[in-house]
C-alpha cells in the first residue's frame, strides 16, 4: 500500500463524499442516510499504485472494499469454479465480502489496482456489528450483498450463502413470540387482511339486502341482520340472550370446556394409537379393520347407545364429541406415520440407533406435521359432534342454546349461537395451529424461506 | 493393491476392506424371480474409493443395500474386515454404525438442526456425552466449511451444503466403510465440481473405504483408485479399472491427459450397458 491512509478522524463525522460513494455502491444504495453514516464512519481511504495488489487469495478477508476512483481487477481462484473468474471494478465497486459468506473466513480472489485507484477499506466485523445493531435496515444490506454476489460476481449457489445476522428474523435466537409477531407484521402490511375485510363486508351485505331490502323468497323468513345484531347487543334481550346476559357466557364456556374435555381424551388416546398403528405391521392388521369399521358410523347413530352406556349427560355429550375426534386423530397420526420417508429410519438404523430411539427421534417428529393437521380436523369435529350431542341430551351449551331457541320460536337466538359457535371454532382451531407451529419450527422455517 | 489406497501421507489402512463373493440377489424367487445382481464378485481394499458405475435401475443400490443391511441376499457372502456380513445362511447384514450410507435424496432429519444431526450417531449409541458430541461435531463442521449453520435446520442450507453435513453425520461415526448411493445426482454441474474436491478433501482428513455409486463416468474417474463398471440388470461388474493418477486430486486432473486416455478405455463399455438399459426399458414398456 502506498501508505496514503487518509483516515477519518477517531470519532468523526463521515464526509459527505464518502456517503455518495456508498450509495452507489449496490449493498448500500437503498440504505437510510443515519446507517450509511455510521458505516462511512468506518470507512479507511487508501491509495494503489497500478499493479499493485490490494490483497490476494487466501490471506485473511478482514475488510470489505468499495472503490472510489481508479480501475480495480478482481480474479477468482481456480478453486472457485465461478462462471466468469475475472471482474473490473471502477467508482462504487463492492469486493472484498468474502468474509460475509458462510463458513468462509479466508479471501477467495486476488484484487489488484491496474490504474492509480483508491479505494474506502471497511472492517468486516465491525460493519457486521452495525447491520446487527439495526435489524430492518442491517438486514436489507445483508440481502443486497447476497443478491450482488450471487448475480454480480455469479459465484455458485453453494457458495454465496451469506452469513446470518444475529437478531435478524428467523433465526435461532428468535423467539417464538418474536416469530409470530413477524408474521403477523407481514400479514398486515400484505393485501390479504383487507381481502379479508372486503369479503366479509360482502357477506354482510348480502344478508341484509336478501332479507331486509329485497325480501327474497326463502331468505325473508330468515331473522334479519339488524334484529339479530340489536337483541345481540342489547341490554334487555327480547328472547333472553346477549353479550349482557351472564347466560350467555354460561353456555359458551360449558361447551369450551366439553370440547377441551373431548379434545384432550381424543389426542391422549389418539395420537399413541395412530402412532402403533403405523409403526408395526402385525398391531394395525389386528386393529385397522375394526377401527375402519367403526369410523363412519355417524354420531347421531352412537346418541342411543351413548345414553344407554352412560347415566350422567355431561358424560355422554363428552363421549360423543371424543369419539369423532378420536378417529380423525387417530387415522392422521397413523397416516403420517407412513408418509416418514424410509430412507430417515434406514439412516438411524445405520446410526445406530435402537428400535425405540427410532421411535422418538424419527417416528414421533417425522409424524408431527401430519398429527397437527389431524388435530386441527379433530378439533373441528369434535364441535360438530358437541353440538349434535348438546341438540340431542344437554342442559347448557351453544348447541342446547340453538336448539331450545327453535322450540321456543326465538329466531334471533339461533343466528346468535351459531355465529358464536363459528368464531368459537374458528378460535380453538387457530389455537391448535399456534402450538403445532411452536413444536414444529422446522417446518415454520423451510415454509419461511420457501417464500410462504 | 497395485496402487496404496488413502495415500495422502500416512501408512495404509488396515480397517474397511469389503470382499463380495459371489453375491446373488433375485427378487421374488418364488414368483417372477427378478434377477438383480448376478454372482457378482469385487475386492475393495481398506481407504480405496471405489466407484461403481451404471446405467440406472441396473442393481447396483441392490449392491449397496445388501452391505448396508437393509436387503437380504439370495446367496453368497459379503465380508468386511475377514467377518461375514451376509450369507447364504444369514441373508442379511445388521444395519450399524461401522457402513453408513449417504442417501440419494439425503436423509437428514429435517426437524433437527443441522448440529443435532451430526451428533446423532455418537448420541444414539451412547459413545459421547452430549458436550463432547456437540464439540466433536462442532469441530468437525467446522473442518468441512460447514461453520455458522448448526443451528439452522437443513432445509435452510444449499443441497450442497446438505450433502456435506450428512458426510459429516455419517463419519462421526468413525465407520469403516462409507456407502454414497448417487449423492450428487440432484445437483447442478457447478455444486457437483465444488463437492467433488469437498469429499476429496474429507476423505483425505479421514480416510476411510468409500463405496460410491454413480452412472457418471467422469466422477467415477475423477474420485476412484478403482472404478467398477457394472453390467445392466443382472448386475456384476463388467470391467475394473484401477485408476492410476495420483491422489491427492484436484481439479486439474480432468484436463490431464491421462483422464482422458481413461475416459476413451472405458466409455464405450458404459456406453453399451446404458444401450442395453436403454432396450431392456423399451420392451417392457
Amino acid at each position: 500500500m502506498s501508505d496514503a491512509t487518509t483516515s477519518q478522524p477517531p470519532g468523526g463525522a463521515a464526509t459527505d463524499s464518502d456517503l455518495e460513494i456508498l450509495r452507489l455502491a449496490t449493498p448500500f444504495r437503498e440504505a437510510p442516510e443515519e446507517l450509511l453514516r455510521k458505516i462511512a464512519a468506518l470507512g479507511r481511504r487508501a491509495r494503489y499504485d497500478a499493479g499493485e495488489a490490494i490483497y490476494t487469495a487466501g490471506e485473511e478477508a478482514d475488510d470489505i472494499y468499495v472503490t472510489v476512483s481508479g480501475r480495480i481487477e478482481h480474479i477468482f481462484t481456480e478453486e472457485i469454479t465461478a462462471q466468469d473468474p475475472l471482474k473490473r471494478m471502477a467508482r462504487g465497486g463492492v469486493f472484498g465480502w468474502a468474509g460475509l459468506l458462510l463458513g468462509h473466513t479466508k479471501r477467495l480472489a486476488t484484487a489488484t489496482a491496474r490504474d492509480p485507484s483508491e479505494v474506502i477499506a471497511i472492517n468486516t466485523e465491525k460493519l457486521v456489528a452495525i447491520l446487527e445493531a439495526d435489524r430492518v435496515a442491517g438486514g436489507a444490506v445483508m440481502d443486497r450483498f447476497a443478491a450482488m454476489i450471487q448475480q454480480e460476481f455469479q459465484l455458485p449457489d453453494l457458495l454465496a450463502q451469506v452469513r446470518r445476522l444475529t437478531g435478524q428474523p428467523l433465526t435461532e435466537e428468535m423467539s417464538a413470540l418474536g416469530l409470530t409477531m413477524y408474521r403477523l407484521s407481514r400479514w398486515i402490511s400484505s393485501p390479504r387482511p383487507y381481502l379479508m375485510l372486503i369479503g366479509f363486508g360482502l357477506f354482510i351485505s348480502f344478508w341484509y339486502l336478501s332479507v331486509e331490502v329485497w325480501k327474497l323468497p326463502r331468505f325473508r323468513e330468515m331473522p334479519g341482520i339488524t334484529t339479530v345484531f340489536k337483541e345481540w347487543i342489547s341490554p334487555n334481550p327480547t328472547y333472553g340472550l346477549s353479550f349482557y346476559t351472564p347466560e350467555y357466557y354460561h353456555h359458551i364456556l360449558v361447551s369450551i370446556w366439553r370440547v377441551a374435555q373431548a379434545f384432550f381424551l381424543a389426542t391422549l388416546l389418539g395420537v399413541p394409537l395412530g402412532l402403533f398403528l403405523g409403526w408395526s405391521r402385525k398391531f394395525k392388521e389386528y386393529a385397522f379393520p375394526i377401527f375402519e369399521m367403526l369410523r363412519p358410523i355417524p354420531i347421531l347413530a352412537w346418541v342411543p347407545l351413548a345414553i344407554v352406556m352412560f347415566v350422567a349427560t355431561e358424560s355422554a355429550v363428552i363421549y360423543l364429541a371424543f369419539l369423532a375426534s378420536f378417529f380423525a386423530t387417530a387415522l392422521n397420526t397413523m397416516l403420517g406415520v407412513e408418509s416418514i420417508d424410509e430412507s430417515y429410519t434406514r439412516a438411524a438404523n445405520c446410526l445406530g440407533a435402537s428400535k425405540w430411539q427410532v421411535f422418538r427421534h424419527v417416528i414421533v417428529p417425522g409424524a408431527l406435521p401430519f398429527i397437527f393437521t389431524g388435530l386441527q380436523i379433530s378439533i373441528g369435529v369434535s364441535w360438530f359432534s358437541l353440538v349434535a350431542a348438546e341438540m340431542v341430551s344437554g342442559q347448557f351449551g351453544l348447541g342446547y342454546v340453538i336448539n331450545t331457541s327453535y322450540m321456543m320460536v326465538r329466531y334471533p337466538t339461533i343466528v346468535i349461537g351459531m355465529i358464536t359457535l363459528g368464531v368459537v371454532g374458528y378460535v380453538t382451531s387457530a389455537l391448535v395451529r399456534v402450538a403445532g407451529d411452536y413444536l414444529m419450527q422446522w417446518r415454520v422455517r423451510e415454509l419461511a424461506l420457501s417464500g410462504g | 493393491m497395485g496402487t496404496q489406497p488413502g495415500v495422502a501421507g500416512g501408512a495404509p489402512l488396515s480397517r474397511g476392506s469389503i470382499l463380495i463373493d459371489n453375491v446373488v440377489k433375485i427378487y421374488d424367487p418364488d414368483g417372477a424371480a427378478v434377477m438383480a445382481v448376478d454372482h457378482c464378485t469385487l475386492d475393495i481394499g481398506a481407504g480405496e474409493i471405489c466407484m461403481i458405475v451404471g446405467p440406472s435401475g441396473c442393481g447396483k443400490t441392490t449392491l449397496l443395500n445388501a452391505i448396508a443391511g437393509f436387503h437380504e441376499i439370495t446367496s453368497g457372502r459379503i465380508l468386511l474386515d475377514g467377518e461375514v456380513l451376509c450369507s447364504a445362511e444369514k441373508p442379511k447384514a445388521e444395519p450399524g454404525p461401522d457402513r453408513i450410507v449417504v442417501f440419494q435424496n439425503g436423509a437428514l432429519f429435517p426437524w433437527k438442526t443441522n448440529l443435532e444431526n451430526v451428533v446423532f450417531g455418537p448420541l444414539m449409541q451412547g459413545k459421547l456425552s452430549r458436550r463432547d458430541a456437540a464439540n466433536k461435531g462442532r469441530a468437525m463442521m467446522a473442518d468441512a466449511g460447514l461453520s455458522g449453520v448448526e443451528h439452522n435446520y437443513p432445509g435452510e442450507v444449499s443441497s450442497g451444503m446438505r450433502r456435506r453435513v450428512e458426510i459429516v453425520r455419517a463419519l462421526m461415526n468413525d465407520p469403516r466403510v462409507l456407502l454414497l448411493d448417487e449423492p450428487y445426482r440432484a445437483l447442478d454441474s457447478l455444486t457437483k465440481s465444488v463437492m467433488h474436491e469437498a469429499l476429496l478433501e474429507i476423505y483425505y482428513k479421514n480416510k476411510v473405504t468409500i463405496f460410491f455409486i454413480t452412472h457418471d463416468l467422469e466422477e467415477a474417474i475423477f474420485l476412484g483408485h478403482k472404478v467398477a463398471i457394472m453390467t445392466t440388470r443382472p448386475c456384476k461388474p463388467k470391467k475394473v479399472l484401477t485408476v492410476d493418477i495420483a491422489h491427492p486430486r484436484d481439479y486439474s486432473v480432468l484436463t490431464s491427459r491421462r483422464f482422458r486416455e481413461l475416459i476413451e478405455e472405458t466409455s464405450e463399455a458404459v456406453h453399451e450397458e446404458a444401450l442395453k438399459a436403454f432396450q431392456a426399458g423399451e420392451k417392457e414398456g
